[in-house]
């Protein structure tokens, strides 16, 4: 494992991705969200769309790239929340978190590389989910309008973005309470249950714009429609949903830095 | 010198057995009225702990001592409620980093990922320490014996060779200083004589091993000082030698009747405990100047005295003997 004789900041992330790369079942489960589902979701379309071309449209086209788009940031959500899960207490479970700490080493650091590397591992896998999307998009659009290259990299990023957005909470989260299983079943729920039955709650008025969710589906690409949305749009301006973002993601990572300075190793 | 006879010793007070004073660059280890409180328990309790250069010493002490507690406020791995830490030297927590690079430890049972590799483990902890660490691997494996299983995943391995692999994490340090917690624990016997071997080697290489453990005899036969602790308080701590030499006198006699002969040194004021060991009696003695009135006391009684000599107490005889102290004076 040569990768890990770089220079120290480097070699930590490094130690940190191994750390990941080397639980197969992580890896398994995080390419089935990632690359299978959409593998999965692209040839079921297309199958369907061989065998009766009558009653299914092709799997390429914008409709479809939403539709995909869809998948790779509610599944990606998923992962993101397996994967921060892991890399936030992934060593305070396998009890050498106060190993670490022995070695002088600062906790911040090592917080610090723990966040990195889980992205690092988690981040391709997306990208490459999303890059079949936008491949099968264009090669099965069968005379339907196929997307142009900024429509495909601005919901590339989009993508990235929840799921980047998704792992920081998980990560901060699973820092705070310790536990890998919590912090999964808290932000499942928060982002598959919660999130689109507050949304769809008008009464409650402008808390409903505090929700990450509301507003990371307001940076949905306006040229996907509706094939990318989870319930109702909330109008809200660029600012605003920056703001919402950034807040909830500093205020994840921030608790959880704290916690992990300060708890009993 | 301080005796641990019926005179001194008192609870709260830790007794130095040997009273040369040692300069700080002597000491890898020194607290001065380290205390951790967990809300209204005390588990460490004003300890004044100081421990020399390039030996191997035992913190002794039964289960909640608050052994581990501290062990784990010099490793940084909590806080310390009140007092003062330095480790080689250097002040804790504000030298933590500095200090820490040149120390090795294993705190409770060694914990490594399962799921990776023995070498993959180290090759984590060698890239949090950053350094050469890296290039200390294949020694450290090899030192321990681990060099033909290190790329088998460690949830494989025995307790045993978890325990060696800690060793061998300790290592990448190239510390000055290693600090034990309860290395013994769930090992069998070659495992413990194999460890034993580790450690004298470590410190024939001028490394200090501090191991805590609750087995006395184990610390006896690893450890060249002792410090031993009860109820968050350090007790006595001096060389182990010293501290046999240091108890109240024993004599150990021998008679054709040991039950009768017990019975009667029992009876006699300057005898402060009295045990029977086969055909053998131990008697602890107040003062030593009794032993020709003690001879006559059986003789006179009609005893055939076979045996009358000085013995030499062991650790788990002082150990008792200070404990006992300590209950009586409580």
């Amino acid at each position: 494992m040569s990768t890990l004789s770089l220079t120290p900041s480097r070699s930590l992330v490094a130690a940190d991705l191994v750390k990941l790369h080397r639980r197969r079942g992580l890896v398994a489960v995080t390419a089935l969200l990632t690359v299978g589902a959409m593998t999965i979701t692209y040839g079921i379309i297309e199958l369907l769309h061989v065998a009766s071309p009558a009653t299914h449209g092709p799997a390429g086209g914008i409709v479809n790239l939403g539709h995909g788009a869809w998948v790779a940031s509610a599944l990606g959500a998923v992962a993101a929340a397996i994967v921060g899960s892991m890399a936030g207490v992934g060593d305070l479970e396998a009890g050498v978190y106060r190993d670490l700490v022995v070695t002088g080493r600062s906790r911040l650091a090592l917080y610090r590389s723990r966040l990195r590397g889980g992205l690092v591992f988690l981040l391709p896998f997306v990208a490459a989910g999303y890059a079949l999307a936008g491949v099968a998009s264009v090669l099965f659009a069968d005379g339907h309008p196929v997307p142009s290259v900024s429509l495909l990299v601005t919901t590339g990023l989009w993508a990235l973005l929840q799921v980047t957005f998704y792992y920081l909470l998980a990560f901060g989260i699973a820092c705070v309470v310790g536990s890998r299983s919590y912090t999964i079943g808290v932000l499942l729920g928060f982002r598959l249950a919660l999130t689109p039955i507050l949304a769809s709650i008008s009464a409650i008025g402008i808390v409903r714009e505090l929700i990450p969710g509301v507003a990371l589906q307001g940076l949905t690409p306006a040229a996907l429609g509706d094939a990318a949305q989870q319930g109702p749009t909330i109008p809200m301006s660029t600012a605003a949903i920056a703001a919402v973002l950034v807040v909830w993601a500093l205020a994840a990572v921030v608790a959880g830095a704290w916690r992990d300075t300060r708890r009993d190793a | 010198m301080c005796t641990l006879g019926a005179g001194p010793y008192r609870r709260g007070m830790t007794t130095h057995l040997h009273e040369v004073p040692l300069d700080r660059d002597d000491l890898v280890v020194e607290t001065r009225s380290l205390t951790k409180r967990f809300g209204g328990r005390t588990a460490v309790d004003g300890v004044d702990l100081r421990v020399p250069r390039g030996v191997a010493f035992g913190y002794l002490g039964p289960n909640g001592a608050g052994k581990t507690t501290l062990i784990r406020m010099l490793l940084g791995l909590t806080t310390a409620s009140a007092g003062e830490m330095r480790l080689l030297g250097l002040p804790l927590p504000q030298s933590r980093a500095e200090a820490l690079a040149h120390v090795g430890a294993i705190v409770e049972e060694p914990r490594f990922h399962g799921h990776l590799s023995g070498r993959e483990n180290l090759e984590i902890v060698a890239a949090v320490r950053g350094g050469g660490a890296y290039r200390l691997i294949d020694d450290s494996l090899e030192r321990v014996g681990l060099t033909a299983r290190a790329r088998d995943r460690v949830g494989t391995y025995s307790l045993g060779m978890r325990q060696r692999l800690g060793i061998a994490r300790c290592l990448l340090a190239d510390p000055e200083l290693l600090i034990l917690d309860e290395p013994m624990n769930g090992l069998d016997p070659a495992g413990i004589q194999e460890f034993r071997g580790f450690v004298r080697s470590f410190v024939e290489e001028g490394r200090t091993i501090v191991l805590s453990s609750h087995l006395l005899d184990e610390v006896e036969k690893t450890c060249d000082h002792v410090a031993i602790v009860d109820r968050g308080r350090v007790v006595v701590q001096g060389s182990i030698a010293e501290l046999r030499d240091d108890g109240d006198p024993t004599v150990l006699v021998e008679t054709r009747d040991p039950v009768a002969a017990a019975g009667l040194l029992a009876g006699h004021p300057a005898v402060a405990r009295v045990t029977a060991d086969g055909p053998a009696v131990h008697a602890v003695l107040t003062d030593l100047a009794v032993v020709p009135e003690l001879n006559r006391l059986l003789v006179g009684a009609g005893q055939d005295v076979l045996r009358l000599e000085p013995a030499q107490a062991s650790l788990e005889d002082r150990f008792l003997e200070i404990t006992t102290r300590l209950e009586n004076a409580a």
